[in-house]
């Protein structure tokens, strides 16, 4: 991404003087903006909405990358009649919460639903939401936790399994001496 | 009149993946409707976090089968962006060709199962014959059916000789005119007209609202396709129409993926047609550096977005994508309000859904 000194097609939408304006090599806009909080969001996702700005997408993560109850940060990416803008809001430990857009943008549901679920952060102005994705009886929060690649494939498994077909199967002895 | 729930799936005869839906019915009218995911959720974000940034190449590539080079690709594009990479001129246009043709295949499939639902099986068949024209040019240059493995990060892993390029164009002019031949009898064969006309509407005004993307979104109105509005690998070179419909209903997304279908040939061709000499990978790559990006591509289903965030270690630090499914589930809603029961498979077959994008 290349910053560019350009006229940028963000200006006249967000009133923030530190939006950086890049392109990449098509030519596409990006622009990138951090708020200072996550109440400033609010304003300006009503401002993007009457913009007519389209929600792309939203992304929660760790700033420190597999930490477990540190600083987070929340990215929304809006779609300017072909520009991207992405605006990041902080979310700290000791106040995990950040404002509902789905007044302004209904397609937020699902994206509100997912990061709540997934990395427990609590949404203001709209109700709670029902989970999206896992299992109730999966704790929320579970993207926080660092999940070994070897249990999240299920490579690594209890013998629970094989003990039992071991225990239920006739087998010759050179076999269950291997196992 | 009594009011009862049925449900659908999650493994249901009409579901090619498992959802579930709940479905509210007064006598044979949709009341309502309640969608739950998550049957398939794999974790994939959370492994892309565990995964260099080469590797994340073959992970993004298995996220689905049919959409399966506009994941690589745009995570490709996605790194490009972060680290300032420019891909040889050679490859722009061959990243088009991979794309278009998995387009054409995963947009034949879809009007395929169409045809199928709607009872029209001897359709059905002779649209996957067709579309076999399609698979024979993807086992022939890239050696596989489905993943195409085509995509590189810089570029690509394929290129096209005097052989392939033959081969390409004979395949290419095979299709035409079964295709145009299978666009006609969509456009105006009356069974398929009665059973698709009027069927799961979606008003362009909630096409807006609920921000739904890719040729549901165009089958409303709304002229809007990633490769024209922000172009990426060679579109901004190549001449084709962004192909909308008005009357928002499952025939107008139907024709609106034909026509599409149809476009991918002529893009190909150009692609052969204009495609310089030259590399397709570049000398030498950088190291991705701390930082943010987004790329985004027209998939066959629509508009897919890639976020990715490094922390300047190899392996990213958080990798999010939102496929054009994810988009489209909400429109159900309005889709199906007081449709009859028989028409609930055929309206969820409209949005072309892909649970395996969806819940990754």
């Amino acid at each position: 991404m290349t910053p560019t000194t350009s006229d940028s097609p963000f200006k006249a939408i967000l009133p923030y003087r530190d939006v950086i304006h890049t392109t990449d090599s098509n030519g596409n806009h990006f622009g990138w903006v951090d708020l200072p909080s996550p109440e400033a969001l609010q304003i300006t996702g009503k401002r993007l909405a009457e913009y007519g700005a389209r929600l792309c997408t939203i992304t929660a993560f760790n700033k420190k990358k597999f930490a477990q109850d540190g600083d987070m940060q929340m990215v929304y990416n809006f779609d300017l009649d072909g520009a991207v803008l992405t605006v990041s809001i902080p979310v700290t430990p000791h106040d995990r919460r950040v404002p509902s857009l789905v007044d302004y943008f209904a397609n937020a549901d699902w994206h509100e639903r997912e990061f709540a679920e997934l990395f427990e952060i609590e949404l203001t102005g709209r109700d709670a939401p029902k989970r999206l994705f896992l299992d109730p009886k999966i704790d929320t929060g579970v993207f926080n936790r660092l999940v070994p690649l070897s249990s999240m494939m299920n490579g690594a498994s209890t013998k629970q399994l094989w003990e039992t077909i071991f225990a239920e199967t006739s087998m010759p002895d050179w076999a269950k001496e291997a196992k | 009149m009594a009011t009862y729930s049925i449900p659908v799936g999650p493994l249901h005869v009409a579901l090619e993946e498992p959802m579930y839906f709940r479905v509210d019915i007064e006598g044979e009218t949709v009341k309502g409707l309640e969608i739950s995911a998550g049957h398939v959720h794999r974790g994939m974000e959370s492994l892309a976090l565990q995964r260099n940034y080469f590797q994340n190449i073959t992970l993004t590539e298995r996220l689905c089968s049919l959409c399966s080079n506009s994941h690589p690709c745009t995570y490709c594009m996605a790194v490009e962006n972060l680290a300032g990479i420019d891909i040889p001129e050679r490859a722009r246009y061959l990243r088009v060709m991979a794309d278009e043709i998995k387009r054409l295949a995963s947009n034949l499939f879809n009007v395929g199962i169409m045809a199928h639902t709607i009872g029209f099986n001897s359709l059905f068949m002779h649209v996957m014959e067709v579309r076999e024209l399609a698979q024979d040019i993807k086992e022939g240059v890239y050696g596989n059916r489905m993943d195409l493995a085509a995509n590189c990060i810089g570029g690509v892993k394929y290129d096209i000789d005097d052989e392939i390029e033959s081969f390409l164009r004979t395949q290419l002019k095979e299709l035409k005119r079964p295709m145009d031949e299978l666009y006609r009898t969509y456009e105006k064969d009356p069974l398929v007209t009665a059973r698709t006309k009027g069927i799961g509407i979606l008003p362009e005004k909630d096409a807006i609202r609920l921000g739904v993307v890719g040729p549901v979104a165009r089958g409303s109105g709304i002229a809007y396709d990633i490769r024209d509005k922000a172009p990426y690998s060679a579109y901004d070179q190549l001449s084709f129409t962004v192909q909308t419909e008005t009357e928002a209903d499952v025939r107008s997304r139907a024709l609106v993926r034909l026509r599409e279908a149809i476009d991918a040939i002529s893009l190909m061709e150009q692609c052969l047609d204009r495609m310089p000499k030259g590399p397709t990978v570049p000398d030498c790559l950088p190291d991705i550096p701390p930082g943010q990006s987004v790329a985004r591509s027209e998939a066959p289903r629509g508009e897919l977005i890639y976020y990715l965030k490094s922390d300047g270690t190899d392996r990213p630090q958080r990798l999010k994508w939102r496929v054009p499914t994810y988009m489209n589930w909400e429109a159900l809603h309005i889709m199906m309000n007081n449709c009859k029961i028989s028409d609930i498979p055929l309206i969820i077959n409209s949005i072309d859904p892909c649970i395996s994008c969806t819940e990754r």
